[in-house]
């Protein structure tokens, strides 16, 4: 672990999430802490529930005869029990580890053997299996225990039990032993450590990385000046909470804020969700924006005649504003009132079908984002932050929403230190750093290097000092010409069409840039129906010279904001539909490049055997 | 192209509601070729599509070079698509004989007629027995028979059943699947066949298309169909068990 003398961060005087839970509790009791979809119906819980449910587990670990430091896992979609057994393992001083519920048996086994986890809770059923398959792995697992117990009646087995059972064992022990958890909350510490994250790692075995309560509070206080959260606002949480990103932005602002969480059904229904919701704050990863930006792409070009014009009129208004917003200078009066009546007639319109009408606070993250996007969403209205950070060092920039500057990630936050060192790599320093991965301590020495850490990411200071990412240091292409490019503008530039999801450019020691495109399913397939392009089901899809014709536009489209030498030559479309299960996908539904590249290899020799 | 039957990017309504969201598929002459997909998934209203019993709002049926869609069934029946609808529908107050005979509506070639009559009394010689009797006192198999029967008299070129195995038992499943192997085989007449008994139609079936919620997800030869660990699960029934012994759970639909 790393020598830290950094100074302690708190939050309201408390100095780790347990005593702040138990603060928040004092003050909010009665207020709605979260709500989650039961049958079809949105059920509150108070921080009072949040509270009994969250001693309970911990004090079921304690009788269990966990120890401060021994991790618990969790292995489920995103839900009220997963936020219970996350914060019942910090009041009893336990590490939190959170696992991708779309990993398989193997991922999880290295995961489990890691981090010696010593109770894991599953899901469900399926999830279970998982890990019965790789019990003979796992020594020193005391329990397991499931939260929906479905399809489990009569299995009986002395390692795993049904949820209530932890809940009833803490309830029994807290009056046997009434003053023991308080005793276990005064002792934890701001630089103890808090939750093991793993790192989605595209090379290599994941590592697992160790984040203090430090960290943590920090990470909940991030927002830039003025602080746009509070106790009434709502926000939808449908990100793996085991992603560094959603735990910091919803079980942190829930606990320094009271901002009140919602639990989506599931991945698919995001997009429902949010709209029956309309979330206050939203924080969103690129491809969602995306998505919204199809949607409506999608739904004009199937407009009456008269709506369309509305739109073209409309975002015509929304750009000029923008650009006059951008420029720093002020938006001429008649232009602002024409903006209203766009905003009363179109606009409106929009956002409430996105579920984003009432949403103040917007934030980009955990990817690089188009500019063009962002530039889209300000034409409407909506001026969306763009967050800069990775699990090893939380939130270390941030753009604001008063001083908008698309393709910038903005300022680092109060107490960060960013500074650019060799080939232009970040490196930041400051309480927002990790502890080192955990059993790797090579690994941290690599990483953290006099304080500093090397984020592994190539940046650029812009003329307002904010910070511009250009890409991650590796994936920089230096093509058989000896000139260097980065991938990630044209790709962005390319993601911004609606019919692509997501692309990859390839050109290491080429002669040229090529591309591996995924094309958006949904909108593809809804030009080919239009357009009377006969295809029967994906793969044909991507087989038809016209989808291929249409993606060929796109990309000449994209190019043009490129010199030649950054341009893609050529391209080949992944005829695979992918799944977050896949293997070339991340958790957030990113292709990983290195798997792809290796992959799809065959594909990628033949864009430059045959390049047309 | 010179498939037989090319559907292109149909779509079929009933009122406001989207039945079949785009298909397009192609069957080439002599094949069998199956569509397997759950309720709802629109496989009727594609056949119906096809024969001309409803229209469809978008795309074309295009048949022997033809467009058909959107034409009056008898017109298409006339062109050589016969229809042997679900549930059989056979005319219970005629005749097994005239059931057979109205099949063969329109027809002018008396011999060729009666030596099809043949055929089916070869091909199904229970209904031959029956012959006299009213079509509503056969059995649900010899009902199937003859709807079959009757859509052959057709003379078609393209014979589309939709679920010809409804409501049989496992021996008249076979039955009925063996004549349809063999009037394919036998007579030349390409088959589309919708159904549920995945394994049945798999089992005569040269090609497969899967559709699900209105679009096709899947489109291989059965061969590859078979080796699908999506179509093992959810249309076989074969899963490994997991190592409880049992399995509740299904895994996620990936198509390929």
């Amino acid at each position: 672990m790393l020598d830290c003398d950094a100074k302690p961060v708190l939050i309201d005087g408390q100095d780790t999430l347990a005593k702040l839970f138990r603060d928040r509790v004092g003050r909010w009791g009665d207020r709605v802490a979260f709500r989650e979809k039961d049958f079809g119906v949105w059920r509150a819980y108070t921080w009072k529930d949040y509270d009994r449910h969250a001693r309970q587990v911990a004090a079921g670990l304690m009788a269990l005869g966990l120890r401060r430091g021994d991790v618990v896992a969790i292995l489920s979609e995103d839900n009220k029990e997963w936020v219970f057994v996350d914060m019942g393992a910090h009041l009893a001083g336990c590490v939190v580890n959170g696992v991708y519920p779309t990993y398989q048996a193997q991922q999880l086994r290295h995961l489990l053997v890691d981090s010696d986890a010593r109770v894991l809770v599953v899901e469900d059923e399926e999830q279970l299996d998982k890990v019965l398959e790789i019990r003979e792995h796992l020594p020193n697992l005391l329990r397991v225990y499931v939260i929906d117990w479905k399809g489990l009646r009569g299995f009986h087995d002395p390692l795993v039990e049904p949820i209530d059972h932890l809940y009833e064992a803490g309830e029994h022990f807290r009056q046997a032993r009434p003053e023991a958890l308080d005793a276990a909350i005064d002792a934890g510490a701001n630089a103890d450590i808090a939750v093991l994250i793993y790192t989605s790692g595209t090379t290599g075995a994941p590592k697992g990385a160790l984040i203090s309560h430090r960290y943590l509070l920090h990470s909940a206080t991030m927002a830039p000046d003025p602080l746009p959260l509070g106790p009434e606002d709502e926000l939808l949480t449908y990100l793996p909470l085991c992603h560094a990103a959603e735990r910091m932005f919803s079980l942190g602002s829930c606990l320094a804020h009271g901002t009140r969480l919602n639990f989506a059904e599931s991945s698919e229904t995001v997009i429902a969700n949010l709209r029956e919701l309309s979330p206050t704050v939203v924080f969103a990863v690129p491809r969602i924006w995306e998505k919204f930006y199809s949607r409506v792409r999608t739904l004009m070009s199937e407009a009456t005649w008269l709506g369309r014009i509305g739109y073209d009129w409309a975002f015509a208004v929304g750009t000029r504003r923008a650009d006059h917003q951008l420029a720093g200078r002020k938006v001429p009066a008649s232009l602002e009132l024409r903006y209203r009546l766009a905003d009363v007639l179109v606009f409106r319109n929009i956002k409430e079908l996105l579920g984003l009408d009432r949403a103040h606070f917007l934030l980009s993250g955990a990817a690089p984002i188009s500019p063009d996007l962002l530039k889209w969403f300000m034409a409407l209205g909506l001026r969306i932050s763009e967050g800069y950070g990775q699990t090893e060092c939380g939130t270390a920039t941030m753009s604001r929403a008063d001083r908008p500057n698309p393709g910038s990630v903005g300022f680092p936050l109060p107490g960060v230190e960013v500074k650019l060192g060799e080939a232009d790599e970040i490196l930041v320093r400051g309480p927002n750093l990790f502890s080192g991965y955990h059993n790797n301590p090579e690994a941290t020495a690599k990483t953290v290097v006099d304080g500093w850490l090397h984020t592994g990411d190539v940046g650029a200071w812009m003329e307002d000092g904010s910070l511009r990412i250009r890409d991650r240091l590796k994936d920089i292409i230096i093509t058989a010409g000896g000139k260097n490019v980065t991938p990630s503008l044209l790709e962005n530039a390319l993601k911004f069409s609606p019919y692509i999801a997501d692309a990859i450019i390839v050109g290491d020691r080429r002669k040229y840039l090529s591309c591996l495109i995924m094309i958006d399913q949904e909108n593809v397939e809804h030009h080919a129906q239009a357009h009377a392009i006969p295809f029967t089901d994906y793969k044909s899809l991507c087989a038809r010279p016209e989808v291929v014709e249409l993606i060929a536009q796109e990309v000449e489209a994209a190019n043009r904001g490129f010199s030649p030498v950054e341009q893609v030559k050529t391209f080949r479309l992944i005829n695979i539909l992918l799944t977050a299960e896949d293997d070339e996908m991340t958790p957030t539904m990113k292709l990983k490049r290195s798997f792809v590249e290796k992959k799809y290899a065959a594909l990628v020799d033949q864009m430059y055997r045959e390049p047309a | 192209m010179s498939a037989l039957l090319d559907v292109r990017n149909v779509e079929t309504f009933y009122g406001p509601i989207m039945a079949i969201a785009g298909v397009s598929l192609a069957i080439e002459e002599g094949d069998i070729v199956t569509v397997l997909g759950a309720n709802g998934a629109g496989k009727t209203t594609l056949l119906k599509t096809i024969s001309g019993a409803i229209d469809c709002r978008k795309g074309q049926v295009i048949f022997a070079g033809e467009e058909v869609q959107n034409r009056d069934p008898d017109a298409v029946a006339a062109k050589g698509i016969g229809h042997v609808p679900e549930g059989r529908e056979v005319f219970p107050f005629l005749t097994v004989e005239e059931n057979l005979k109205l099949g063969a509506w329109g027809r002018r070639d008396a011999d060729e007629v009666a030596r099809d009559l043949e055929a089916v009394h070869t091909y199904f010689p229970e209904l031959k027995r029956k012959a006299a009797d009213m079509a509503g006192y056969l059995s649900g198999g010899q009902q199937q028979m003859l709807a079959v029967g009757r859509a052959f008299m057709g003379r078609p070129r393209l014979m589309i059943l939709d679920e010809p195995s409804l409501g049989l038992s496992p021996i008249l499943t076979r039955t009925i699947f063996d004549v349809i192997r063999r009037i394919n085989a036998e007579q030349g007449v390409t088959v589309l066949l919708v159904e549920q008994n995945a394994a049945a139609a798999l089992n005569v079936a040269n090609h497969g298309f899967i559709m699900e919620v209105g679009r096709v997800v899947m489109d291989a030869p059965t061969r590859e169909l078979l080796r699908s660990d999506d179509i093992r699960e959810f249309y076989l029934g074969q899963s490994d068990a997991g190592i409880r012994g049992e399995k509740r759970w299904k895994k996620r639909k990936t198509w390929r």
